[in-house]
């Protein structure tokens, strides 16, 4: 953008004889009023037209060219402020799900067992923890962490629990974290029970973090 | 030693019954087979089991059949069961082609659930 001369004496005389606006003129297009649209864009850019120049007011050549970038111009705004809005989207879920799948492709933990020990039936790690922290994130306000499954001694083959879980979680304030713990206890049995047949052994809750539930009670319900 | 299928086909054979055994959503694919799915070669292999998530073996020449077994388990169904049923169903098979044999030695590993 060049410097910017006083408008009226760019366009006073005979825009044939202007020089400052002829370089170009070959790629530009000049309105039937006889200035060049890319000088009367530039003036627009450059302040409110109906006070710079009082051509640019009155001229339909004119003002009918610089309403069409005005409508670009606000098209682009928009367009801007709506690109910034979709940041402020939830992301969360679609993130949690593909490390979900990346976790479990490069990390799937040890195997576990499934059954009597003779049985020689497995589970990976990775698959029995992503059931059991579902479980625990099914009370309410909760959001599970980290979860281990510690395999125990089975060496002597008499059965019963073959795993320890550990399991870290984020807990909702103003709630009895006693009583809580139980609740995702209960869950986290259940679940190795039902869902997966694995025999567990104590469940180790650590809670991490106390999450204000206000702005996400809607979302914990849910779940 | 009774004569049976090639090991290659009676290694597909297994892949077949236990993708019929309920609860199993698919046998756990190989890498060749990840890539594959991406090529339009899926006409092909139509009427070929993969077979990644199989693997058969007479360890020092035993008379006795290995098979190992990982899939994928559908997620309404215990995962345990899936895994019983799965290893019962391969041992009914081999006892079919191989009725003179000692019985195979199943493992069953639940690599997802889905």
């Amino acid at each position: 953008m060049t410097a910017h001369t006083d408008p009226s004496d760019a366009h006073s005389g005979s825009p044939h004889t202007d020089d400052t606006h002829t370089g170009d003129v070959h790629d530009d297009e000049r309105l039937p009023c006889g200035r060049l649209l890319s000088q009367v864009w530039d003036d627009w850019e450059r302040g409110p037209a109906d006070t710079a120049d009082p051509h640019l007011r009155t001229c339909p050549h004119c003002r009918r060219s610089v309403r069409g970038l005005d409508e670009l111009e606000s098209a682009v705004r928009d367009l801007r402020d709506e690109t910034t809005d979709t940041s402020a989207y939830d992301t969360t879920s679609l993130t949690q799900r593909v490390m979900d799948v990346v976790r479990l492709e490069l990390r799937p933990g040890r195997p576990l067992s499934l059954g009597e020990p003779a049985e020689d039936l497995w589970i990976m790690e990775s698959v029995a923890a992503r059931t059991l922290r579902a479980a625990a994130e099914s009370v309410s306000g909760v959001r599970a962490g980290s979860c281990r499954l510690l395999p125990l001694d089975i060496s002597d083959g008499t059965g019963g629990p073959v795993v320890e879980v550990s399991l870290a979680l984020h807990a909702p304030a103003r709630v009895p974290l006693p009583e809580l713990a139980d609740q995702v206890r209960g869950r986290v049995r259940e679940a190795a029970d039902r869902e997966l047949g694995l025999a567990i052994g104590a469940v180790d809750i650590r809670v991490t973090d106390l999450i204000d539930t206000t702005a996400d009670s809607q979302e914990g319900e849910t779940r | 030693m009774t004569t049976g299928p090639a090991p290659g086909a009676l290694t597909e054979e297994i892949a077949r019954t236990v993708q019929g055994v309920p609860g199993v959503a698919f046998l756990r694919p190989g890498l060749a087979g990840r890539l594959r799915s991406t090529l339009p070669r899926a006409q092909e292999g139509r009427d070929r089991a993969p077979t990644a998530g199989v693997r058969l073996s007479r360890p020092g020449g035993t008379e006795r059949w290995h098979v190992e077994i990982h899939l994928v388990a559908l997620g309404q169904v215990r995962a345990l069961d899936v895994a019983r049923a799965a290893r019962r169903s391969v041992e009914e098979y081999l006892l079919s082609v191989f009725p003179a044999e000692a019985s195979a030695h199943v493992t069953v590993t639940v690599t997802g659930r889905v």
